[in-house]
């Protein structure tokens, strides 16, 4: 921080006469507070000390439950004068003060006295604080006298009463309910400010009931509203009323469409903002209504004042996310945005632009981000990293330009978790853009030849070590390794001792130069790294010759541990030492599936090197080491796919299940992870019945059931079926979980010896095309579709009858087929008639199928749809049309 | 909701912070954070010209006025906008009170009365009025004169 946070008074001795408040201690003031108590009470004397009071509590500065209770007490001595300007000083005083409720009484009966006063604002002000610091049973003496406030006809205390309504709403609302007629009274009323004050508290008070708000929307938009921030709220219902209304999907039609667009012509910049936000947010808004609400915005972006500015690119910003397509006439001015020195309007320009531009404007715009990012702060970068790694994401072609970008800002100066973010987007860019691994790599093995976080460092060393083996020349990544053993700490060090074992066990050529290295690490001064260096070196086995490394030990090196991290630790938190020695076969296997709240936490983000599991090829390994270590399903085969989890249960029940369908040439097995929700249950011989009848080319031949199911500690139960191989079988399975339940003593957490055989009825389940189809991108689609043979390539149209629009047709096709889009082409331009999209994806049998769709509107609705499929075996191309036909 | 008002003197010093609905342990980060963010941008900006920021959900407009700069925090209905009126209704009522821009001493000297501004114009997070002569006659505990 550039100045110290210091008050006030603490500093500044040459100036001593500067600050009236100058040396002020809270002892001091509370000991002058004292004057509060004289029978001779001196107005401008007490308005000073409560003053300094402020002055205290302003600052950050509390008082101790007696201190508080004292001055709070002495205060209410005030209400003897009759000073106006002392009155106004001690309502502030009490609300600041907020006294306990054993306390309010010494005061409730002063205020009650100035509520019912007759000057009106002793009774605005009487309100304001007795609203403040009133429980319920004080709240239906004083109820009467506040319905009569609201209709006052002073604004001042209709505007208390009312405001505080919005307060007490939250505390009481069954008798702020009661205020409803008064409350739309004073709707209607004249002055603005009690206009606007009455809206939001009727809408707070009716807000369940669909038919009052829309009642009240109705009225008021044919009427007019006095204030704007009324109008705003106005707004905001109406959309609301939008939203909820039944025929909200006929273009043309859609109620109070007329009113938002004229509120795109009022006077106040307020209104206009929140109307053209209104219709940005409308459900599937068409490009016709959309267009007066960005023209206003795109005029906004050219503003002299910054907050109209970062209103319009913010508001374009989120309309972007939708409707990129709308968006792209604004880009000239929002790129002359990029150089605002608001900050904050200059970050959302840019990942605008990145969201909306197209891959012939990719070179100039990171042009212009680098001169950009030397003088933002990190957490802008933050954003723009991710924005750009979207970007990558969407047009790979793109990707030497922008992975040159990355590495060049990785090299300058910035925190943790800016360096964090940008290793994660070169770590998913690797990943997903083959073409990108080689220079991706060396640009992290550059990083962390001057890396100063070690977290960084050693997943970076992890990453390489599963990566750079299987590069055109591993041994170039050496160097930047064993670099690390020299110059790092000791947790670098062991990170990269693991890393160039991995790299003898991959690489045979490199073997004996790695046993040269690790050799010389035998004398490192950290245990750790002398220990990892003898492991691996008697490991690796054939004392440095040229020979092949065995499976087991690749194994041993690449595998992961086939216990969950967490199942270890409790198992070795419970070993007691003794003779007999810790053994890691008792460890449980059973995965723990999330808690349920985080498993619904939405916008799961693609995560890097931080959090490896997620990405799909991890799972799938995780899944595999799970089914193959259950016997009755090993002798299955490699694991083709295994789909998403499919909840069986609704949200919030006694039992929460959900199925993960694990797809192998000739087998199918279901997953069921079961969760339950009741302390006082314990569950045991956890099983899922699961009826095949409509599905009849599977046959169910292995179920394993689960031992014990306690509160809150999720297990998993399976069923396998067998079917046809190699052949896409679909069906439908109904489901019973079936179980016995006990009993248990919450005080004690032990179960009733003896339980009860229950069932509970889950959720359908399907097994479907998509799940034989594995998502697999290509970087370059139309270089794959051309070196696909043509003999193979099958071609046909097909008629998808009346859609809502072409970009719910091309989504249902693509989740029919539950293919890769690639290069974008899933997002549907506003407006078009027409659309391509492109699709790769590996099918069961690992055979690569692309598809190209072609969308046209044919009608007003009706979607004509020509599918053409490349793929390396034509049974897959009919196979795909098939699909498609039945689907 | 309206989270914080704060105004501190040109060296970063807070003079006045209120703050609604924001927990205790929270409020020291949002003071060094908004002091900061005075720091680095409201170099040469002109008298009440709004600048914004978001952190996170929430919205902060903030401008000088004279020797002291102000910072508005707010969340949901309060966005930028809305921030935008509340800190035009407070700059004015200062303005009112002070006579003319304030000085860091002028603005001390009238610090009870900016007390009562303050909490006529803002009552517990929410905006509850807006127009500065009838503010000014709050304060002094007279009725607004339009009725």
């Amino acid at each position: 921080m550039a100045q110290p946070l210091v008050k006030k008074d603490d500093d500044r001795d040459d100036e001593a006469d500067y600050s009236p408040f100058l040396g002020i201690e809270k002892g001091a003031v509370l000991q002058e507070a004292r004057v509060f108590n004289d029978p001779q009470l001196d107005p401008r004397r007490c308005s000073q000390v409560i003053t300094k009071l402020l002055y205290l509590l302003n600052q950050g500065e509390t008082f101790t439950k007696v201190e508080a209770t004292e001055v709070f007490f002495a205060v209410t001595k005030l209400f003897q004068s009759k000073d106006i300007g002392l009155r106004r000083m001690v309502y502030v005083m009490i609300k600041e003060l907020s006294p306990s409720a054993d306390e309010v009484i010494i005061v409730t009966s002063s205020l009650m006295k100035d509520m019912t006063s007759k000057t009106d604002m002793y009774r605005a002000n009487a309100i304001r604080v007795l609203c403040r610091i009133t429980d319920g049973t004080l709240l239906t003496q004083i109820e009467r006298y506040l319905k009569q406030a609201i209709v006052d006809k002073n604004p001042v205390v209709a505007s208390a009463a009312l405001v505080s309504g919005i307060h007490l709403l939250q505390t009481n609302p069954e008798i702020v309910k009661r205020w409803s007629n008064e409350v739309q009274e004073a709707v209607q009323s004249r002055a603005a400010l009690v206009q606007f004050h009455a809206l939001a508290l009727l809408h707070q008070i009716r807000q369940n009931d669909r038919l009052a708000v829309n009642k009240l929307v109705s009225s008021l938009t044919k009427g007019s509203v006095r204030s704007p921030l009324a109008q705003c709220l106005l707004i905001r219902y109406t959309s609301q009323v939008i939203r909820e209304s039944a025929n909200n999907n006929q273009a043309g039609d859609r109620p109070f469409y007329d009113f938002l667009e004229g509120c795109l012509r009022h006077k106040a910049e307020m209104v206009i903002f929140e109307a053209a936000r209104a219709i940005t947010e409308l459900n599937g808004v068409t490009s016709r209504e959309l267009t007066p609400a960005i023209t206003v915005l795109q005029l906004f972006l050219s503003s002299s004042k910054p907050v109209l500015r970062f209103a319009a690119v913010r508001t374009l910003n989120k309309v972007a996310m939708t409707h990129p397509m709308a968006v792209t006439n604004c880009n000239i001015d929002m790129e002359s945005l990029i150089t605002d020195q608001n900050r904050s309007i200059a970050t959302l320009a840019i990942t605008t632009l990145l969201k909306t531009g197209n891959e012939s404007s990719v070179d100039r715009l990171m042009k212009q981000i680098t001169n950009f990012m030397s003088d933002i702060a990190d957490e802008f970068k933050i954003v723009v990293v991710e924005a750009i790694r979207s970007l990558c994401l969407k047009f790979p072609l793109k990707h030497r330009s922008l992975m040159n970008f990355l590495s060049n800002i990785l090299r300058e100066e910035g925190g943790f978790e800016y360096k964090k973010a940008i290793v994660d987007s070169i770590v998913i860019l690797i990943r997903d853009i083959p073409e990108a691994k080689e220079s991706g790599l060396l640009h992290l093995c550059e990083f962390i030849e001057d890396c100063e976080f070690t977290y960084l460092s050693t997943q970076i060393l992890h990453f390489l070590g599963i990566e750079g083996p299987k590069t055109s020349d591993p041994s170039k990544y050496i160097r930047y390794i064993y670099n690390r053993v020299h110059l790092e700490n000791a947790t670098v060090r062991a990170g990269a001792v693991s890393t160039l074992a991995k790299f003898g066990a991959m690489v045979d050529t490199l073997k004996p130069r790695v046993f040269v290295l690790l050799r010389r690490c035998l004398f490192d001064n950290d245990d750790e790294v002398r220990d990892r260096a003898t492991l691996y070196l008697n490991t690796l086995g054939g004392d440095g010759a040229v020979v092949e490394t065995g499976e087991d030990v690749k194994e041993f090196l690449f595998g992961s541990l086939d216990i969950p991290l967490v199942n270890l630790e409790n198992s070795l938190k419970n070993y007691e030492p003794s003779e007999e020695a810790f053994d890691i076969n008792s460890v449980p296997k059973e995965v723990k599936t999330q808690p349920l709240a985080e498993k619904k936490a939405p916008g799961k983000k693609p995560t890097g090197l931080g959090a490896p599991p997620a990405g799909p090829p991890s799972t799938v390994d995780a899944y595999e080491k799970l089914l193959s270590s259950i016997p009755e399903f090993a002798n299955f085969g490699k694991l083709f796919k295994s789909s998403a989890p499919v909840e069986l249960t609704e949200a919030e029940t006694e039992y929460a299940v959900n199925v993960v369908k694990h797809i192998f040439d000739g087998h199918v097995v279901f997953q069921y992870n079961c969760t339950n929700t009741i302390p006082e249950q314990l569950l045991e011989n956890v099983t899922v019945i699961v009826d095949a009848s409509e599905a009849e080319e599977f046959a169910e031949v292995a179920s394993k059931p689960l031992r014990s199911l306690p509160y809150d500690s999720p297990g998993q139960t399976f069923v396998a079926f067998e079917k046809p191989e190699g052949v896409p079988a679909i069906g439908k399975f109904s489901n019973m979980l079936r179980f016995i339940v006990k009993e248990v003593d919450p005080s004690t957490g032990e179960a009733e010896d003896d339980g009860v055989e229950d069932e509970y009825q889950l959720e359908e389940l399907e097994v479907v095309a998509a799940d034989y189809m594995l998502k697999v991108g290509v970087s370059n689609f139309r270089n794959a579709w051309e070196t696909m043979d043509a003999d193979c390539e099958r071609v046909d149209e097909y008629g998808l009858g009346p859609r809502e629009s072409l970009a719910e047709a091309v989504n249902a096709v693509i989740n029919l087929l539950g293919m890769q889009p690639c290069e974008g082409t899933e997002v549907v331009p506003n407006n078009s008639r027409s659309h391509t999209c492109l699709l790769s994806g590996v099918y069961i049998g690992n055979v690569k199928v692309l598809v190209r769709l072609q969308f046209g509107l044919d009608g007003p609705k009706d979607v004509a749809m020509k599918l053409a499929v490349r793929s390396e075996d034509e049974a897959v191309s009919d196979a795909i049309h098939e699909i498609v036909a039945s689907g | 909701m309206i989270l914080a008002v704060l105004f501190a003197n040109s060296e970063g010093n807070i003079l006045v912070e209120r703050f609604n609905g924001v927990p205790a342990e929270e409020r020291l980060h949002w003071r060094s954070f908004l002091v900061k963010l005075g720091a680095d941008n409201l170099k040469g900006v002109k008298n009440e010209e709004l600048l914004v920021a978001s952190h996170k959900s929430v919205y902060i407009v903030y401008t000088v006025l004279g020797d002291v700069s102000v910072y508005v925090v707010g969340k949901d209905e309060y966005d930028e906008l809305a921030l935008a009126e509340v800190i035009f209704v407070i700059t004015s009522a200062v303005k009112d009170v002070c006579g003319k821009l304030p000085t860091e001493r002028l603005f001390l000297d009238k610090y009870g009365r900016i007390c009562l501004t303050l909490d006529a114009i803002i009552w517990k997070g929410y905006l509850e009025n807006t127009d500065k002569d009838r503010i000014r006659r709050l304060v002094r505990l007279k009725p607004p004169t339009e009725f």
